[in-house]
């Protein structure tokens, strides 16, 4: 706890460069959001290039983030102390700096992006400003150095998400997709605002530093429970893990750019980044590393189940993405967190990427979003088929590409940990998740184009219904613009990462990704029993199940027999999974009839019974008790000038009485 | 000086006020009229005069007479201002009962 009491701004001036990280995209939110009219088509540009510095300015500052200072390392800027226990600053160290790079490397490229995905938009500045906005505040939330500060930067990027989630508030489902989201957020901020409390008044201090000085001397482990219970529901709602997940397919209302930032890469992996950033108090319950092992284990499953049975392209990665914050929620839950940040780091480049070459097929099909109604693409659109193919073998886990080594590492993280519960569900959804990948692959860039094919014929009978969303129907896709080259750059840099940044990890205990992080995870938290298997004996598993995976997608959509009739095939499957869907959405129907039903019917109760009764009585009575004297007083208001005369007779009267018995008295 | 200078006790003079003012007191509260209400006020006014003077000559103080002199001011003004009224009103209302313009009733 800081020893200085008064309220003071500390600009020391020893790392200048964390506030042209911190912000520069603030800056540029400012600045587009006031003359974005003005500033037109430069307004991408200027809000690419802010981002773009940002990152600069964090490779450079690498050597303060890596230092070995201080309990964890890195570089700690004050920014100011107000009351014992309350003091704010900026904390980058190893962790930060990961997702620091990530927000802003895979932020600017996805930048550059949308400067031509966005092209035309009318509210094209909007959109800069809204996702300048986003970084600034996900930089806060991974910069801060307490716990306040933190949630502020949780709540500013669900209000980002928000913003960008309703980014086309014309459209219904947009703003009804914004808003379930912000709510479900909502739930999440006050679970954490919960768990500051709760360290507060057991600590004395909001400093992550202080908080985890002496986890077990602070807390009882019930105390330590309930605490990580609390953030656990913050990290829940952001990171869509069950049941909280409902919000993060309906998101996928916002432009795919959006996806792939907010939604992918960076805002849901918060809650991987606030449980690793609390690895001591993890470290220290056991319970709550079971609870959010297993509660990320049934997100990793449910979210490749669901993603299954899905005909809109962004959906499928919507619940794709889902499945891997599930793994990561699983690694960091059970203590490996190592694994659960590496997969976060993988995933947010093969994720960005899918998402970024979803967004091209998009973007030429005229926002034609329907799996059903694509085909064929890999001829017309070859650099969008490399992309996503590289991003799908890399979520899929084959070797050499990153998501191999991080998909590793994460379920043998859990064996090591001594869940093989959870490693099991983790090889299934495995599985799982290269059979939809692939399903996905195939549907979309191979056979021929059904663009063209009556939806009908597809099955197709409610359009919106089916998740697809048809605004107009894709026209002749040969006259269909080429992707700029703002569009195919940034996809293209992805590729180098969405391979090789798994490489890392090569060596397990010997990597440099672990050596990385042995100052902030030291070895001695992943305690645990010898697992049974050889890490290399469980990444063979793993890819056998991918395999199997895989060859069954193959055979139900990609041999040569499965192409020819992929027409009659899809309209079966769509007829056939018509009860699927709904089943898919039971969780919303459950929320629906557990929640928010029982929430309107309170409010209908407050509405037609307490309020007019109690406040609006309240009210009444009060205006009745003022009315009544009122008419009290009138009566005395006669007019009659002898009454008067008489009233203060009366009263000289009572004076006289009144004297006459004190003087008596006396 | 000495008390027994008055030949008529004070007791008296003081009787005569007290009833003086009663006959006053009750004269504006069961008479209708405004031309007697405002004797019956002058006849208050005279009474408290008489007091005044009284306990003035009994006690040898002048400030008694001195306040008979301002009240008698006063019941002046008091007189015009109130036969001033008196007039305007019956111009308006065309009658001289107090009762019939009690407008400012509640």
């Amino acid at each position: 706890m800081s020893a200085v009491q008064h309220f003071s701004l500390g600009i020391d001036g020893s790392y200048p460069l964390l506030f042209l990280i911190w912000l520069l995209p603030l800056l540029g939110a400012m600045l587009l959001w006031a003359f974005g009219p003005q500033l037109k088509s430069l307004a991408g540009p200027i809000g690419a290039a802010l981002v773009g510095t940002a990152f600069v300015a964090a490779l450079f500052s690498w050597n303060d983030a890596t230092a070995l200072r201080g309990v964890s390392g890195g570089a700690h800027q004050m920014l100011l102390s107000w009351m014992p226990g309350f003091t704010f600053g900026l904390l980058f160290d190893r962790l930060s700096l990961t997702w620091t790079l990530i927000i802003t490397g895979v932020g600017f490229l996805i930048h550059l992006y949308s400067i031509g995905y966005m092209a035309g938009d009318r509210a094209f500045a909007r959109f800069f400003a809204f996702m300048n906005f986003f970084v600034f505040a996900m930089l806060t939330l991974v910069l801060s150095d307490n716990f306040v500060g933190l949630l502020v930067g949780w709540g500013l990027v669900g209000l980002a998400s928000y913003f960008l989630i309703g980014f086309w508030f014309e459209r219904p489902a947009a703003v009804a997709a914004a808003r379930k989201a912000f709510v479900i957020n909502v739930l999440g901020d006050v679970g954490i605002l919960y768990a500051i409390f709760l360290i507060f008044s057991k600590v004395g201090s909001i400093a992550y530093a202080d908080a985890f000085g002496n986890v077990t001397r602070s807390f009882t482990p019930h105390e330590l429970f309930i605490v990580c219970l609390a953030l656990f529901i913050g990290c829940a709602a952001k990171s869509a893990q069950v049941p909280l997940h409902t919000w993060l397919p309906d998101a996928m209302e916002g432009p795919t750019p959006v996806s792939a930032l907010i939604h992918a890469a960076t805002m849901v992996t918060a809650g991987v980044y606030l449980i690793a950033r609390c690895a001591p108090l993890w470290n220290a319950s056991a319970e709550a590393r079971a609870l959010v092992g297993v509660i990320g284990a049934i997100t990793a499953l449910a979210g490749a189940v669901l993603g299954i049975a899905q005909w809109d392209i962004k959906r499928i990665l919507a619940y794709s993405t889902m499945s891997q914050i599930g793994y990561m929620i699983m690694a960091v839950g059970v203590g490996a967190f190592n694994a659960g940040v590496l997969h976060f780091l993988t995933h947010a480049f093969f994720k960005a990427q899918l998402f970024l070459g979803a967004g091209i097929i998009i973007h030429e099909l005229a926002n034609e979003q329907d799996v059903r109604r694509m085909g064929g693409l890999r001829k017309q659109l070859p650099f969008a088929f490399v992309a996503m193919s590289v991003g799908v073998l890399a979520i899929c886990g084959i070797p050499p590409f990153s998501g191999y080594f991080s998909k590793d590492a994460v379920l043998y993280g859990t064996l090591a940990h001594g869940h093989p519960y959870l490693y099991a569900v983790g090889v299934i959804t495995a599985g799982l998740t290269a059979y939809y990948m692939f399903r996905l692959l195939f549907v979309t860039f191979f056979g021929a184009y059904r663009g063209a094919v009556d939806l009908s014929d597809l099955g197709i009978r409610h359009p919106e219904l089916a998740g697809t969303q048809v605004q107009g129907a894709a026209t002749a896709h040969d006259h269909a613009p080429a992707p700029t080259w703002l569009m195919t750059l940034p996809v293209a840099i992805l590729i180098v990462p969405s391979i090789a940044i798994g490489w890392l990890a090569i060596g397990g205990a010997e990597s440099p990704w672990t050596k990385f992080f042995a100052p902030l995870f030291p070895a001695a938290a992943e305690n645990g029993a010898a697992p049974p298997i050889s890490e290399l004996a469980s990444g063979a598993i793993v890819l056998v199940v991918v395999l199997i995976g895989i060859v069954l997608a193959y055979l139900k959509y990609g041999t040569k027999s499965a192409l020819a009739g992929s027409v009659e095939r899809l309209r079966v499957e769509t007829v056939r999974m018509a009860p699927v869907l709904a089943n898919a959405y039971y969780f919303d129907a459950a929320i629906d009839a557990l929640i928010v039903r029982p929430a309107y019917a309170l409010g209908r109760f407050f509405g037609t019974v307490v309020d007019p009764i109690v406040v609006d009585g309240g009210v009444r009575e009060v205006s009745h008790t003022a009315g009544w004297l009122g008419h009290l007083f009138r009566s005395f208001q006669t007019g009659l000038v002898r009454g008067y005369a008489f009233y203060l007779v009366v009263g000289v009267a009572c004076f006289v009485v009144y004297y006459a018995v004190i003087g008596a008295g006396r | 000086m000495n008390p027994n200078y008055l030949s008529v006790p004070i007791e008296n003079y003081i009787g005569l006020s007290a009833v003086m003012f009663f006959l006053g007191v009750v004269g504006v509260i069961v008479r209708r009229n405004p031309l007697i209400m405002l004797m019956s006020i002058e006849l208050m006014f005279n009474a408290a005069n008489l007091a005044l003077v009284t306990f003035a000559k009994a006690w040898a103080n002048n400030v008694g007479h001195i306040f008979a002199f301002l009240v008698i001011t006063v019941a002046a003004a008091e007189a015009a201002i109130g036969l001033a009224i008196v007039v305007i009103v019956f111009r308006k209302a065309k009658n001289v009962d107090v009762d019939e313009i009690a407008t400012l009733h509640g």
